[in-house]
């Protein structure tokens, strides 16, 4: 937390904070499905509800993105809703974008969903190992002396 | 999991060992003050995993054509061929498909392209091949080579060329394009158009700037990319 604050360290100090890649690859994933689609409106809807679910969870997927991004701690619930409407766009969208963003979306929902903060859990770890370590330096000292 | 949570809860029972508890300290400053978080390969490959199955899961029910896709792709011209197509509910009629404005693919178009519009109720295509030119290299769909045929529902494509060795049957020619019936598309007033019961096409080939479909069975699917379209 140095006064240094350039706009790279305030970003790559908010980037650590949040899932970013995650957020970043879902949304990625969704524009290229988007892109994909732009067919023109007046055909979309003479394909009706169906046409419209191809546009529907390409956009969500974009917003989960975003979200992952800008509302990180309810990051479980957008990248299990984010996977699951990222394999729908099989079915919706093209094969997903042509696999594309199907790829892309799988695998920014996997990161964000295994994306966690430096917390007590890592610290607890870090410090078993260190008295592992110690243990075993301990056993060694013990050992030589006999 | 059972024996790493009973290790942790181990170690958190030894407040009386300083050595260890300075070094664990010591080792947490070195990491820096901004905590960083980190992805966990392990809990990331809990969604990975299963995710990649449900994938895989879709692209083979896809490819035995047990599952229909949809399809809406415009914007970019691309090709269809078949070496036959059978459909029932035919209709056609003229029209103006508009790129959104600025598209690279406008060219000396004006964004403006003269395309005739193809609805069919449902159609069976044999030897399905769809291919986009990506600039050097093209993305090729194949499907419907082996015993199964593809099939659509409520196909509609803008075409700006279509070929084939074409035979209706109850076809009504020179219909106004707004008074369609057979397969529930209509066009623009006071535009030539035609329909008919059922329609055969053999060897078709259409270069295309928009389609959708409501559902697309794929069976044998083949999705690559290759240096020569259908």
């Amino acid at each position: 937390m140095s006064e240094r604050a350039g706009f790279r360290s305030a970003f790559r100090r908010w980037r650590a904070d949040r899932p970013f890649w995650g957020g970043l690859l879902l949304a990625l994933g969704g524009a290229e499905v988007l892109l994909t689609m732009k067919a023109s409106m007046k055909v979309m809807l003479h394909a009706g509800m169906q046409g419209l679910a191809g546009y529907l969870l390409p956009t969500l997927m974009v917003l989960l993105g975003v979200l992952i991004l800008f509302n990180p701690a309810q990051r479980l619930f957008y990248s299990i809703t984010g996977v699951l409407v990222t394999l729908g766009t099989w079915l919706t969208s093209n094969l997903g974008g042509f696999f594309v963003g199907l790829l892309l979306g799988v695998v920014g929902s996997s990161l964000a969903f295994g994306w966690l903060p430096d917390q007590a859990p890592r610290e607890r770890r870090r410090r078993r190992r260190k008295e592992a370590a110690a243990a075993v330096v301990a056993a060694q000292q013990a050992g030589e002396p006999a | 999991m059972a024996s790493s949570s009973d290790v942790t809860s181990s170690a958190d029972n030894f407040p009386e060992n300083p050595e260890s508890g300075s070094g664990s300290e010591a080792s947490g400053t070195t990491d820096g003050p901004a905590r960083r978080g980190r992805v966990r390969a392990r809990r990331a490959a809990v969604m990975a995993v299963p995710a990649t199955l449900v994938a895989g899961a879709l692209a083979v029910l896809t490819a035995e054509g047990a599952l229909g896709v949809q399809f809406a792709i415009s914007g970019m011209p691309f090709t269809v061929t078949a070496t036959e197509l059978n459909g029932t509910g035919f209709e056609q009629f003229g029209g103006l498909d508009e790129m959104a404005p600025g598209s690279p693919n406008a060219g000396d178009t004006g964004g403006q392209v003269l395309v005739v519009t193809s609805a069919i109720k449902s159609a069976t295509l044999t030897k399905l091949c769809q291919s986009v030119d990506l600039g050097g290299t093209n993305l090729l769909i194949t499907a419907g080579s082996g015993a199964e045929k593809v099939s659509a529902s409520d196909l509609t494509t803008d075409s700006t060329e279509l070929s084939g060795d074409a035979a209706f049957t109850n076809i009504e020619i020179g219909n106004d394009a707004s008074t369609l019936t057979k397969a529930g598309v209509k066009g623009p007033i006071g535009v030539f158009s035609q329909q008919a019961d059922t329609v055969r096409i053999a060897n078709l080939r259409q270069t295309n700037y928009a389609t959708t479909a409501g559902v697309f069975k794929l069976p044998g699917l083949k999705l690559r990319f290759s240096s020569t379209g259908c």
